[in-house]
C-alpha cells in the first residue's frame, strides 16, 4: 500500500515536479506595513530553527488547513506569514506584541473564548510550545511557509554520522561476559544473559519441567505436539543427555522443514494465488515451497539460500532446486489487469526491492520509492540503484509473453529434456504430415463452400460433413475415406502427446541488456529522472557490484548474482544479524531486536547487542548453518528456563526484556489445527507436493463472486495434511487459520498476531470442522481405552496436555459426562464427543508454558 | 505525528511485533485510548483489553453508524441522478468522446442515450429518474456527489480501491478502520458487518472486508441469506443450549485451575472471558438480525411483502436494527457473482438497471424514512455507490449496454450530518467525465471518517515502515459542501 498511496500522491504531483523543494522558501516579501506593531525584520536563525522544528510541524497538522494561504481562509485568518498573523481575521490580530499571553492564538488553542484547532484541543506539551513562540514575538521566516514545496523536509543524508549507526557497522565479536554463576551456563548465549541479569540483581528462572520442555521443544521444532511415545521415552530416559538427545532428534525431523518453512514463507508473502478479481493460481508454486522445506531439513547454508532465491538462475551450475528457489520473484499479488501498464511494472519491481530490503537485510527500503527516506539514511537513489539489479527480470505475466512464458521453465534430468524434445519434435512432425494431407484435401472445396459453412470452417467436424456432402459429385469416395481416416489419426495424435516436462515456477530475463534505470520522480513511472546504475545502498560502505560476465547460453543479466553476493557475505553488515535475531525470535516469541524487518534508526535497539553480534559472528563461522544455530539455542539453559513468573522478576523486569524467565505462547493457526488432528491420531504426515483443499463452509464460500472457483476438492485423507499443504489463496482463507492469525500474504510478514477474539471460540465451539475432529477424537479414545470412560476422559486429556491428568480433573470429566446424559439425555457417544470439544478448547492444549 | 513518515515512539514499539511486547507497553498504549490495543500481546504478560473496546473519537461525532449501500458493477450515472437533458435524441449519434473501460482507451463511440425519463423532487427540485420513484421522494435528505472519480475503471482493483483506498490489494478496509479507530459500543455483536447478495459476493470476495495487515479482529463478520447467516454463530446440530452451557462451565472450570497457577498471564483469562462473549452474541446476533420483531407495516416499507425488494429490504432492516444495537459499520451489497446479475450493465442497460433498481429502490427509500421516523438518521450515514459509473456511448456494436468509467459517476450520502437536498460536482454534458470539483475515493472517505468523528490525517496504524492512512499520505479533506 506504500506503493499506492505514493501512486497518487504521484500523480497528483505531476505537475508539480519542477518546483524546487526548499524547506522554506525565503523570498524577500514585503507586506503592506501594519500599523501599531514593531517593524518586522526576519528572525535570527536559532528562532528560525525553532519555529521549523518545534512550531511548524503544529501548524501544518492543526491550522493550516483552514488558516493556510487557500482561497477559502477559515475567520479570514491566514497563519502562514508573520505579517497575516499579526494582521489578523475578522476577530483582529491573531497576536498581541505588548502581551503576548493574551494572544488570540494563545487564548484560542487554550480553549479561552475559542476552541482551535476544534477538531481537539492540543496536547499540552504542544500549547507550551506554541505559547514560548508567541512570547518570543512569533518569529518566522520571511516569505509564507506554507509555499509549495515548504510541507516535506528532505530525508536523512548518509554521512560519517549517520554511517556510525550500530547495524550498519559489521558486528563485533566481543569476549564472553564474566558472571558469577559460573554453573548455570550451558553455553555462551547463558553468559551474555546471565550477565544482563546479574547486573540487574535478577535470578534466572529455574529449568523448566521435563513435560513442558519437551511440548516446548517439540512445538518449537515441529510445529506438532510431543506423541505419547515421545512423552514415555522422555520421562524414561534419566540420563544428562535425555534433553539433548530429544533436541537432535526433532532437529533430525522432517516436520522440522514444514514448521521452519511456515516462518520463511510468511517473510516472503507466499501464496499461490495472484489475488484481483480472478486470483488465479499460481502454477508450480509449491515447488517453491516444497524447496524451502527441503532446504531447512538439508541444513541448507543459509547464505546458499540466500543466493539460490535471488540468482538461482544465474548460478554456474543451474539446478532444478535454485531455479525453484527463484520463484521467490513469483510469489507476491499479481494485478493481471492494471489501468496501467507502467504503474502496475513498477509496483511489482516495489513489491520485490520491499520484500527483499526488509526480509534480508532489515531496512524500508521501500520507503525511498518517491523521495528519501525520512527516517534512514536511504536516498531516493539508493532505491532506483538497488532496483535495477531486478530490472532485467521479465514481468510474472501479461506484457511481453503469457504467465507460462515469463514465469515457467522445464524441470528435470537432462535425459528426460532429450527425451521429450526428440519425442515432441518427432510429434509435431507426424502431426504437421496429417494435417497438411487433410487441409489439401478440404482446400480443394473451399470455392464451392456456402456462407454457414465458410462460417463453420473452423470446426473439424463441419469440415468432413461438408465434404461428405459433396460426394461423389465433387469428391471421390475414396477421397473421402481418406480425410476421415486422416482426421481419426489427427485426434488420436493431439489426444497422446508426448510425456510433457515437469515445470517451475520461477523468473526469467530477457537477455544480457537491460533497460536503463532511471529514478522515477516522486515514485511516478511515467516521469523518469537521473538515469542510475546498479549499486547497493550507501549508507553501508559497500563495495562496487561486481556484475559477472554468464555462459553465452544463459539469457540473463548477471545483475541478480552481484546483489546476492553481496547479501550473502559476512561482510554485509545486516544480513547475518537479522537472520540470527530471525532465528532467536521463532525460539523465544520475540527477537533480540523487536522489530526483526526493521534495523534502521527507528528500529527498537537490541536487548543484547553483544549477544547479537557474538550470534552473527558464530552463525557465519559455522558455515551459515541453520541447525548449528538451533541447536546452541536450545542446549543453552536460557532456553530452557520454566515460564513461571516470579514477584521480583514482575516487578524489576514485566516485559521480559532480560530473559529472566522463559515466555509462554499461544500456538499459532498451523499449530491448532494440526494439534486437533494429531491428537485425535487422523493427521495425515505426507509430505510436498500439491497444495490440498480443506473443506470451507458455505457461508464463507458465498463470499466470492464465484463460490468455490480455483477450490478443488481433496479426499478425507488429504485434507487431514498438515497446514503448510493447504492451498494459500488471496481471497479466501480456511476460516480457522484466518482466525488464529494466519499471516496476511499481500505483503511481507515479520510477525504473527496473537489475538482473543471471541469469533476464535465461537469457531471451536461450534464450527462444522471442530466438531468433526472432537467426534473423531472420542472415536479414537474408546478404541484406545474400551474398558472405561475414567481411561477414555484420561487419554483425552493426556493427549492434549501430553501430562498425566489428576484425579480431580478425571472425575470433572466423569461429572460432565453424567450431567449430559442424564439431565439432558444425550448418547454416552455423543457425550465423549462434547468431552472432546471440551478438550480442545483447553487453554492448556493452545498455551505452551 | 509530524510527519507522514514519522511515527510515534508508542506506534514505534507496537509495530515491534504485534505481539512481543509487555506489560508497560499495554499501559503506555493504554494512556492514548486511541492506539489502544492494536492487538494482544502474545508474551504472557500483557493484559488483556479487546480490540474493539469503544474508543473516544478525534472529535465529537455526528454519524454513530454507517450503512454503506454499495451498488456492485457500478449503476450508470447518466441513467440515474446525473440527469444529461442534452442527450435526449442522441441515440446512435457518433461522438468522440475519450472512455477508459475493460473494452481499452477509446475515442469516439456510439451514443447510447439515458434511458429513463428525469423528474424534479423534493424542495430542492433535485432530478431522478424514473428508476427510482421511492427513492426520489427522499431527495430533501440527500448529497449528491455528480463528480466522483476511482483510479481504475476495472472491477478488481476499483472496488479494492473503493473499500480500502488502495488500488493494490493488502490494506484495510474503510469498515475495519473504523472499527480499529472507535471501536465498537456494543461487545455482544461484531462492529462491522457486510451483508451478501444471494447471487454470490463480488470480485476480490474477501479482500473487500479485510482488515489487511490489521489484526483480524477487525475484518468484517459476513452475513448471507439463509439459515446460517453468520459463520458458527449457531451451535452445532443436535447440541441443546444446556448441553452447551456444560461443556462452557466444565471448560472454565479446567481453564481458570490452570490459569490460577499462572496469574501474571491475562491472555489466559481473557481467553476464558472470550467464551463467555461468544456464547452471548450467540443470542444477540439472531435476535439483532430477527426482523419477524418488527411490526408488519415497517416490514412493508422495507419492501419486505414483495419478491422483488424482498432480499434487500430484509437486509436494509436488519441494518436498520444493528445500528439500533451499536455496530458501527455496515455494508450491503446489491449484485453478486458477475455481470448482469450485478449493476455491470454490460450488454442490455435497461434490462440490468431495471432489475437492480428494482429490487433496491424500495427498501433504500424505506430504511431512510425509517431512520428518520426514528430520529436515527442524523447519526447514521447513508452512503450509496458503486465502483464507478457508466460510459455515455455504447460497449459494442449493438444493443445499450455501457463500459465501465471511472472519469466521472455520481455517488450520493445521506444522514449522519450530511446536508440534504444538495449537489455537488458536475460531470461534462455526456456525463463522461467530471469537470467541476472532482472528487476521488479518498474524499470519500475522509469524508465518511470525519462525520465519524476521526480526523482522517489523523487515523493511523504504523505498518511496514510507514503511518498508514485510509486516505493515503497526503492531506485529503473531507468533502465540505456537502456537510
Amino acid at each position: 500500500m506504500h506503493q499506492a498511496t505514493h501512486r497518487m500522491r504521484a500523480r497528483l504531483l505531476t505537475i508539480a515536479i519542477a518546483i524546487p523543494t526548499t524547506v522554506i522558501v525565503v523570498a524577500a516579501h514585503a507586506g503592506p506595513p501594519v500599523v501599531g506593531r514593531p517593524s518586522y525584520p526576519g528572525p535570527s536563525p536559532d528562532k528560525v530553527r525553532f519555529f521549523n522544528t518545534e512550531v511548524l510541524p503544529i501548524l501544518k497538522e492543526s491550522c493550516f488547513n483552514c488558516h493556510g494561504s487557500g482561497a477559502q481562509l477559515s475567520g479570514g485568518l491566514s497563519m502562514t506569514t508573520h505579517d497575516s498573523l499579526f494582521k489578523g481575521g475578522v476577530s483582529g490580530s491573531a497576536l498581541r506584541a505588548d502581551k503576548p499571553e493574551d494572544s488570540l492564538l494563545v487564548k484560542a488553542v487554550n480553549y479561552q473564548g475559542r476552541e482551535m484547532p476544534p477538531s481537539g484541543k492540543l496536547p499540552p506539551a504542544k500549547i507550551a510550545v506554541l505559547t514560548k513562540w508567541v512570547a518570543m514575538g512569533a518569529p518566522m521566516p520571511l516569505g509564507s511557509v506554507a509555499a509549495p514545496g515548504a510541507a516535506k523536509p528532505s530525508g536523512i543524508p548518509v554521512t560519517p554520522e549517520t554511517k556510525n549507526f550500530w547495524s550498519f557497522k559489521l558486528p563485533k565479536r566481543s569476549p564472553l561476559p564474566t558472571v558469577k554463576n559460573k554453573a548455570w551456563s550451558a553455553n555462551p548465549i547463558d553468559r551474555f544473559i546471565l550477565a544482563g541479569l546479574e547486573k540487574n540483581a535478577l535470578l534466572p528462572a529455574p529449568r523448566a519441567s521435563k513435560i513442558a520442555l519437551l511440548r516446548r521443544a517439540t512445538y518449537d521444532l515441529t510445529g506438532l505436539p510431543p506423541t505419547p511415545k515421545e512423552v514415555a521415552d522422555f520421562l524414561a530416559d534419566t540420563s544428562p543427555k535425555a534433553y539433548e538427545k530429544v533436541v537432535d532428534r526433532l532437529l533430525a525431523s522432517p516436520h522440522y522443514g514444514e514448521r521452519w518453512a511456515r516462518h520463511w514463507l510468511d517473510l516472503v508473502r507466499y501464496a499461490e494465488s495472484n489475488s484481483f478479481e480472478r486470483d488465479n493460481p499460481k502454477p508450480f508454486a509449491w515447488r517453491y515451497r516444497d524447496y524451502v522445506i527441503g532446504a531447512l531439513n538439508n541444513d541448507k547454508p543459509y547464505n546458499q539460500f540466500i543466493t539460490e532465491q535471488l540468482a538461482g538462475d544465474e548460478l554456474p551450475k543451474r539446478t532444478d532446486e535454485a531455479l525453484i528457489a527463484t520463484g521467490y520473484y513469483r510469489l507476491g499479488a499479481w494485478d493481471d489487469e492494471p489501468s496501467d501498464h507502467e504503474q502496475a511494472r513498477y509496483d511489482e519491481l516495489d513489491d520485490i526491492v520491499a520484500t527483499t530490503g526488509q526480509v534480508f537485510l532489515g531496512l524500508t527500503v521501500n520507503c525511498s520509492r518517491c523521495h528519501d527516506h525520512k527516517i534512514d539514511p536511504i536516498p531516493q537513489k539508493d532505491y532506483y540503484r538497488l532496483l535495477s539489479f531486478f530490472q532485467g527480470t521479465k514481468r510474472y505475466g501479461g506484457t511481453g509473453g503469457s504467465v507460462e512464458q515469463n514465469s515457467l521453465r522445464a524441470i528435470g534430468p537432462e535425459e528426460e529434456k532429450q527425451r521429450f524434445a526428440r519425442e515432441d519434435s518427432e510429434y509435431h512432425r507426424k502431426l504437421s504430415g496429417v494435417l497438411t494431407r487433410l487441409k489439401a484435401i478440404e482446400g480443394a472445396i473451399i470455392p464451392d463452400l456456402s456462407s454457414v459453412e465458410k462460417e463453420e470452417w473452423g470446426n473439424p467436424q463441419a469440415r468432413l460433413a461438408a465434404l461428405k456432402k459433396r460426394v461423389p459429385a465433387k469428391v471421390a469416395e475414396e477421397t473421402y475415406r481418406e480425410a476421415i481416416a486422416l482426421d481419426n489419426e489427427r485426434r488420436d495424435l493431439e489426444k497422446s502427446p508426448p510425456k510433457g516436462l515437469e515445470l517451475a515456477l520461477c523468473v526469467t530475463e530477457g537477455g544480457k541488456t537491460v533497460p536503463a534505470t532511471h529514478v522515477m520522480l516522486r515514485g511516478n513511472p511515467h516521469v523518469p529522472g537521473d538515469e542510475v546504475q546498479p549499486g547497493f545502498l550507501s549508507v553501508l560502505s559497500p563495495p562496487e557490484p561486481v556484475i559477472p560476465e554468464l555462459p553465452s547460453d544463459v539469457a540473463s543479466s548477471g545483475r541478480r548474482s552481484a546483489l546476492a553476493a553481496w547479501i550473502a557475505s559476512a561482510n554485509n553488515p545486516l544480513t547475518a544479524r537479522v537472520f540470527v535475531n530471525r532465528i532467536w525470535q521463532h525460539h523465544f516469541g520475540r527477537g533480540i531486536v523487536r522489530t526483526t524487518s526493521n534495523f534502521g534508526f527507528q528500529g527498537s535497539a537490541p536487548t543484547h547487542p553483544e549477544l547479537l553480534d557474538w550470534l552473527s559472528t558464530e552463525v557465519v563461522k559455522s558455515g551459515w548453518k541453520i541447525k548449528t544455530l538451533h541447536r546452541l539455542i536450545m542446549l543453552s539453559n536460557t532456553y530452557c528456563m520454566s515460564s513461571k513468573g516470579n514477584a521480583v522478576g514482575l516487578k524489576k523486569d514485566p516485559e521480559n526484556n532480560l530473559f529472566w524467565r522463559f515466555d509462554m505462547r499461544r500456538l499459532d493457526a498451523e499449530e491448532i489445527r494440526d494439534s486437533m488432528l494429531a491428537v485425535n491420531g487422523t493427521l495425515n504426515l505426507q509430505m510436498g507436493g500439491p497444495p490440498v483443499y480443506p473443506k470451507i463452509p458455505a457461508e464463507v464460500l458465498a463470499g466470492e463472486s464465484r463460490p468455490g472457483a480455483n477450490w478443488e476438492d481433496s479426499t478425507p485423507e488429504q485434507m487431514a495434511r498438515r497446514s503448510v499443504y493447504i492451498h494459500i489463496k488471496r481471497s479466501l482463507t480456511v476460516p480457522i487459520l484466518a482466525s488464529f492469525d494466519v499471516a496476511d500474504t499481500d505483503f511481507t510478514c515479520p510477525v504473527r498476531f496473537a489475538t482473543t477474539q471471541p469469533t476464535q471460540a465461537l469457531g471451536l465451539i461450534n464450527s462444522t470442522f471442530a466438531n468433526e475432529e472432537a467426534a473423531l477424537f472420542a472415536e479414537y479414545a474408546r478404541k484406545q481405552a474400551p474398558e472405561s470412560s475414567a481411561k477414555q476422559i484420561s487419554l483425552i486429556l493426556a493427549r492434549v496436555t501430553q501430562r498425566t491428568p489428576t484425579a480431580a480433573e478425571i472425575a470433572r470429566g466423569q461429572k460432565f459426562i453424567k450431567t449430559v446424559m442424564t439431565r439432558d439425555h444425550v448418547s454416552e457417544q455423543d457425550a465423549l464427543k462434547y468431552y472432546c470439544v471440551v478438550a480442545l478448547n483447553l487453554n492448556e492444549f493452545i498455551y505452551l508454558d | 505525528m509530524s510527519e507522514f513518515c514519522g511515527r510515534t515512539r508508542r506506534e514505534f514499539l507496537w509495530q515491534t511485533g504485534g505481539g512481543f511486547t509487555g506489560v508497560a507497553l499495554a499501559s503506555m498504549l493504554a494512556e492514548d485510548g486511541f492506539m489502544d490495543s492494536q492487538a494482544h500481546a502474545a508474551d504472557g504478560v500483557s493484559r488483556f483489553s479487546n480490540p474493539l473496546a469503544p474508543k473516544k473519537p478525534h472529535f465529537p461525532a455526528k454519524a454513530k453508524s454507517v450503512i454503506f449501500l454499495y451498488m456492485y458493477g457500478g449503476p450508470s450515472q447518466i441513467d440515474t441522478f446525473d440527469y444529461k437533458p442534452g442527450m435526449k435524441g442522441m441515440d446512435g449519434k457518433t461522438v468522440q468522446v475519450s472512455t477508459f473501460g475493460r473494452g481499452g482507451h477509446k475515442n469516439e463511440g456510439r451514443i447510447v442515450e439515458p434511458k429513463w425519463n428525469f423528474k424534479q423532487y423534493g424542495q430542492c427540485g433535485a432530478w431522478v429518474s424514473d428508476l427510482f420513484p421511492n427513492l426520489a421522494t427522499c431527495v430533501d435528505d440527500v448529497a449528491f456527489i455528480k463528480s466522483m472519480t476511482a483510479d481504475s475503471p476495472i472491477h478488481g482493483s476499483a472496488m479494492i480501491q473503493m473499500n480500502t483506498g488502495k488500488i493494490l490489494s493488502g490494506s484495510p478496509c474503510i469498515g475495519s478502520w473504523v472499527n480499529y479507530g472507535l471501536g465498537t459500543v456494543n461487545q455482544n455483536l461484531p462492529g462491522f458487518v457486510v451483508m451478501l447478495d444471494p447471487r454470490g459476493g463480488p470480485i476480490s470476495g474477501a479482500k473487500n472486508w479485510s482488515s489487511g495487515y490489521m489484526p483480524a479482529s477487525y475484518q468484517a463478520t459476513v452475513t448471507v441469506p439463509g439459515d446460517t447467516p453468520i459463520l458458527n454463530l449457531k451451535r452445532p446440530a443436535g447440541e441443546s443450549d444446556p448441553v452447551q452451557r456444560e461443556i462452557l462451565d466444565t471448560l472454565k472450570e479446567y481453564n481458570s485451575e490452570h490459569e490460577a497457577m499462572r496469574g501474571d498471564n491475562s491472555n489466559l483469562a481473557a481467553r476464558i472471558a472470550s467464551y463467555e462473549l461468544a456464547y452471548r452474541m450467540q443470542s444477540a446476533a439472531p435476535e439483532a438480525i430477527d426482523v419477524h420483531k418488527e411490526p408488519a407495516h415497517i416490514q412493508e416499507m422495507y419492501g419486505l411483502n414483495d419478491k422483488k425488494t424482498e432480499v434487500f429490504g430484509r437486509q436494509c432492516l436488519m441494518a436498520r436494527r444493528m445500528v439500533e444495537r451499536g455496530v458501527r459499520f455496515i455494508q450491503i451489497y446489491s449484485g453478486g457473482n458477475h455481470t448482469e446479475t450485478t449493476w455491470d450493465a454490460h450488454n442490455d442497460i435497461m434490462e440490468n438497471h431495471t432489475l437492480h433498481a428494482g429490487e433496491t429502490d424500495k427498501p433504500i427509500a424505506g430504511l431512510l424514512k425509517d431512520l428518520k421516523q426514528r430520529g436515527m438518521l442524523d447519526s447514521t450515514l447513508i452512503v450509496w455507490g458503486g465502483e464507478f459509473g457508466r460510459q455515455p456511448t455504447a460497449e459494442y456494436a449493438v444493443g445499450t449496454g455501457r463500459d465501465h468509467n471511472c472519469f466521472g459517476f455520481t455517488m450520493w450520502m445521506a444522514g449522519g450530518g450530511i446536508k440534504g437536498g444538495v449537489s455537488v460536482g458536475k460531470t461534462d454534458e455526456l456525463g463522461s467525465k467530471a469537470i467541476e470539483d472532482p472528487f476521488k475515493v479518498k474524499h470519500l472517505h475522509a469524508t465518511i471518517l470525519h462525520q465519524m468523528g476521526i480526523d482522517p490525517n489523523r487515523l493511523s496504524y504504523f505498518y511496514g515502515g510507514l503511518n498508514q492512512k485510509l486516505v493515503g499520505v497526503e492531506h485529503t479533506d473531507p468533502i465540505k459542501q456537502i456537510i
